[in-house]
């Protein structure tokens, strides 16, 4: 009789999904079924959501990006005129085309043509929660390639159960796309460097190329993987010199040829007058007009930026057990490169070997810490600089963050070891239900404040500062580009504005309007109006600069007193006006 | 055991046992979630708070909301009546013999930090705190409540021109974000298309000050504002300021304000782009106890986007 007839059915279905030790397919399936459940999520809450100013303009974008690759596909090289591309790809050319293609091909497909979602604009987004999957998908991969599966699981959640990132992940816009798209590319990189395998090189080419088609964060990726490339390497770039021979990092290679190849391929803007559309892409950006942003109480409008604004807003915007947790895994992380430099040091005052033999807290091939710490302090660091523009709050450093939960993942692990080297009589089934419950302990409250955070992400501050109200408290943003519109309509204007009213929609777009009518979401007979004297009912979205659109309100409707108001935890968002 | 060896087992304990910081961080992260997120205060204590109020502030008394963020929740529980927008918009505090703070979270004015606490009422989790102006100096008249056709004449001056604005029921003229003050229904209307009118003005901290919105028309041209007889004390005290988004990038051409009572002039007050909400006074002592017309005349070398708007009283 074989063995597997001996056990019992249990016995037999835990052999069957136990995790071999290696990182395999199995992981793939754990990573796909986080990035799975995300996609789900994000879905399952977007309705709630409004269309912030952008989304308008790259649902337009992205309709007439695809349409012009699916007119290619039908008619051929008809399309390829100079004239037909540059109609179609002209519109927001000043940001690269994949997304917004992909949020084109998703509208066409999963609305017009296969109706799987009845509102065109869930559509358009899906592509962008995809990326969110994506993102957590190669953070539990990277973790447990590097660590250990649970500092992989740990790091996914925690990555996808930020307030910001939950908001963000939800619009049809470049913030998390560019977040995931970046940390492909890291983990690309870094798998291309661990195995030496040509295929990997060759993906980091690809991969690049697609993170320079999503935004253009991604002209910093090489002053991370770079230098880290060239450390990984440097044995072998050295035993080159030594022959007269010049040998560089494969990945390296396939990213400076392939990535502005498939970035090229992607966007046809590019494909007449190259060079000027480059520079002009490249100078708008470097000369990018300044929106203003609130920070504590004070409107910038103008660099400098201060410099405490990165610190203190994620201090206030991510949950503060992860950072207690990137704490841990940081200084864990340090303290080993310094245990690693010192014996280097040593071993080449004593003029020896370095010693191989050490103990190595984790492997140190690709040199992972480093590649980490790279990319978390390359996408942090422009926001140091004062001339670099902060209005877009949080969402510019969303790149950070895969590596910040990583580290905080790492910190989960070494308090399970800890918590284990603690509890050496608990049996195995004890400890496993101890380790759910310390599981649960450190993702409970993330999960709390980003599910309560939705659909007022950009008005969500963590408990450390006293949550929304807190950040009101201390002079913090609450929101911007007017997408809260939505819920004054589903609090207020929906149920109780007058048949035909005009609505001044304050810093809502027309777009946006009109996607919210023909959506439903907001009652088809009222009028949107640009200018309050003409409105029976208007609104304003609460940021400090809007004070100003508040009181020309008082003047043009006659009074200051708010019929009614959008608000969360007592904070509030959209102040709604009626005409007495 | 001795002490070192005690103190050394005990290190050992917390060294064991440090883990447990971290489920005891998100325990406690998650507890003051809930905390934070349940302890709004309900609209039943604001509108307890308003019952007090409205009972026990005088018309001259200033009602106001702390912390900042929560005036308009007190703006809507309150109603026009109590926060009113001579109350909202105020020009400053120190014109107000007492005021009633209606406060939230513990928050509090720092304007009324040299004020004399007389009272405190707490309904729920909304807290009035009654305060006395120490150094209150009653206001004899405020040019802001003469904007209308029979306490005001408003006239375009170019040269030796001078076309008078005749006070009209318009349609309110007002714009999005950027655009400028707006204008009430009820306002002078000069020639060339300029008004004068009540209005509620941003500062550059975008506070709201109440004030006479008399856009300057550039050139050679001034408005002048004749104020009809006011009662005078020993002073004219006044703010002016700019609308935020003209003068907060520094680059208009500066505004004259100058105040003639009869053949007497009192005095001119530049204000240069930067400068925000900005109080002046001149002196009326040889007026004191008398009424007589006062006459404002506003004038800037340029128009463009010269959203100017004062506020003044006689003291």
């Amino acid at each position: 009789m074989s063995a597997p007839e001996t056990q019992s059915w249990p016995a037999r279905l835990r052999s069957a999904i136990a995790l071999p030790e290696s990182v395999g397919w199995r992981d793939h399936v754990i990573g796909a079924g986080l990035a799975a459940v995300y996609v789900v999520w994000l879905l399952a809450t977007a309705r709630v959501l409004g269309f912030p100013r952008d989304e308008g303009v790259y649902f337009r974008a992205g309709s007439q990006y695809f349409n012009w690759w699916h007119a290619l596909h039908e008619r051929g090289s008809d399309v390829m005129r100079r004239g037909m591309i540059d109609s179609a790809f002209s519109d927001n050319h000043e940001h690269p085309p994949l997304m917004k293609t992909l949020f084109g091909a998703s509208a066409y497909f999963f609305h017009q043509k296969w109706e799987i979602f009845r509102d065109p604009t869930t559509a358009f987004r899906l592509p962008a929660m995809c990326t969110a999957g994506l993102a957590l998908w190669t953070t539990y991969l990277f973790g447990a390639r590097v660590w250990s599966r649970r500092a992989g699981l740990v790091a996914a959640f925690l990555l996808g159960l930020m307030p910001r990132v939950f908001f963000h992940a939800h619009l049809a816009c470049f913030d998390v796309p560019i977040m995931a798209m970046w940390f492909w590319c890291i983990y690309v990189n870094w798998r291309a460097l661990e195995t030496g395998k040509i295929t990997w090189a060759i993906a980091a080419g690809v991969v690049y190329g697609l993170a320079l088609a999503t935004k253009h964060n991604a002209w910093f990726l090489p002053v991370a993987l770079i230098p880290h490339a060239l450390f990984v390497r440097r044995g072998a770039m050295l035993a080159a010199l030594k022959r007269f021979r010049i040998s560089l990092p494969a990945n390296l290679v396939a990213m400076a040829i392939l990535g502005p190849l498939v970035l090229f391929a992607s966007w046809p803007y590019l494909w007449n007058d190259t060079r000027p559309r480059l520079q002009w892409w490249f100078d708008f950006h470097m000369h990018h007009e300044y929106y203003n942003i609130e920070f504590l109480g004070k409107n910038y409008f103008d660099p400098p930026s201060p410099k405490s604004y990165l610190p203190v807003m994620v201090l206030a915007t991510v949950p503060s057990i992860t950072l207690l947790l990137f704490a841990v895994g940081a200084y864990d992380r340090a303290k080993e490169a310094v245990r690693r430099l010192d014996a280097w040091a040593r071993s080449r005052l004593r003029r020896e070997a370095y010693d191989a033999t050490v103990p190595r807290a984790t492997d140190t091939r690709g040199e992972p810490d480093l590649l980490l710490a790279l990319s978390l302090g390359m996408a942090v660091a422009p926001f140091f600089l004062s001339h670099t523009p902060i209005f877009g709050g949080t969402k510019h450093w969303l790149p950070a963050y895969p590596a910040l939960a990583l580290f905080a993942g790492r910190g989960f692990d070494l308090a399970a070891t800890a918590m284990r080297a603690a509890l050496p009589r608990l049996s195995e089934p004890r400890f496993r239900a101890a380790q759910v419950a310390l599981f649960a302990s450190v993702v409970a409250a993330p999960l709390a404040e980003t599910a309560h955070s939705h659909p007022f992400g950009l008005s969500a501050y963590v408990p450390l500062v006293g949550g929304t109200a807190g950040g009101a408290d201390l002079g913090l943003n609450r929101q911007f580009w007017g997408y809260t519109t939505q819920n004054a309509a589903a609090e207020y204007l929906n149920a109780k504005a007058p048949s035909g009213a005009t609505v001044f929609i304050d810093d809502t777009t027309w777009d946006a309007w009109s996607h919210m009518q023909n959506e439903k979401r907001v009652r088809g007979d009222l009028r949107a109006t640009g200018t309050p004297s003409d409105a029976q009912i208007a609104l304003v979205q609460h940021e400090l600069h809007m004070n100003e659109v508040d009181y020309t309100i008082w003047i043009a409707l006659g009074t200051d007193a708010p019929a009614y108001i959008v608000r969360q935890d007592g904070v509030p968002i959209v102040s709604v006006y009626r005409r007495p | 055991m001795s002490g070192d060896e005690h103190k050394s087992a005990a290190a050992k304990a917390w060294h064991r046992y440090a883990f447990a910081a971290i489920p005891a961080a998100g325990l406690l992260e998650l507890g003051a979630h809930v905390v934070q997120t349940h302890s709004v205060a309900p609209d039943s204590d604001w509108q307890a708070a308003r019952a007090f109020v409205a009972a026990h502030a005088a018309p001259e008394d200033l009602v106001a909301f702390a912390p900042r963020w929560a005036d308009p929740v007190g703006r809507e529980q309150f109603g026009p009546s109590v926060a009113t927008l001579e109350r909202e918009a105020r020009a400053d505090i120190e014109r107000f013999p007492r005021a009633y703070e209606v406060s939230i979270r513990g928050a509090h004015l720092a304007d009324l930090h040299d004020w004399a606490r007389e009272d405190e009422q707490r309904f729920g989790g909304v807290t009035v705190t009654t305060w006395r102006n120490r150094g209150w100096v009653p206001v004899i008249d405020d040019l802001v409540s003469h904007v209308d056709p029979q306490h005001m004449r408003v006239s375009r001056v170019q040269g030796d021109h001078e076309s008078d604005c005749s006070f009209s029921r318009l349609s309110p003229a007002s714009g999005g974000l950027g655009s400028g003050p707006a204008m009430p229904p009820d306002r002078f209307a000069c020639p060339g298309g300029s008004g004068v009118s009540t209005s509620v003005v941003a500062d550059l901290d975008y506070y709201p000050h109440r004030c006479i919105y008399t856009p300057a028309v550039g050139s050679d041209a001034s408005v002048r504002l004749r104020f009809l007889d006011v009662p005078l004390g020993h002073s004219i005290q006044g703010h002016h300021a700019l609308y935020v988004e003209a003068e907060r990038k520094k680059q208009g051409a500066p505004v004259t304000i100058t105040f003639r009572i009869g053949d007497t002039t009192l005095g001119s007050v530049v204000h240069r782009d930067g400068d925000g909400w900005r109080p002046f006074e001149f002196d009326t002592s040889a007026f004191a106890g008398q009424r007589a017309d006062v006459v404002a005349d506003i004038a800037s070398p340029g128009g463009q986007r010269r959203y100017y708007c004062f506020e003044a009283i006689t003291r």
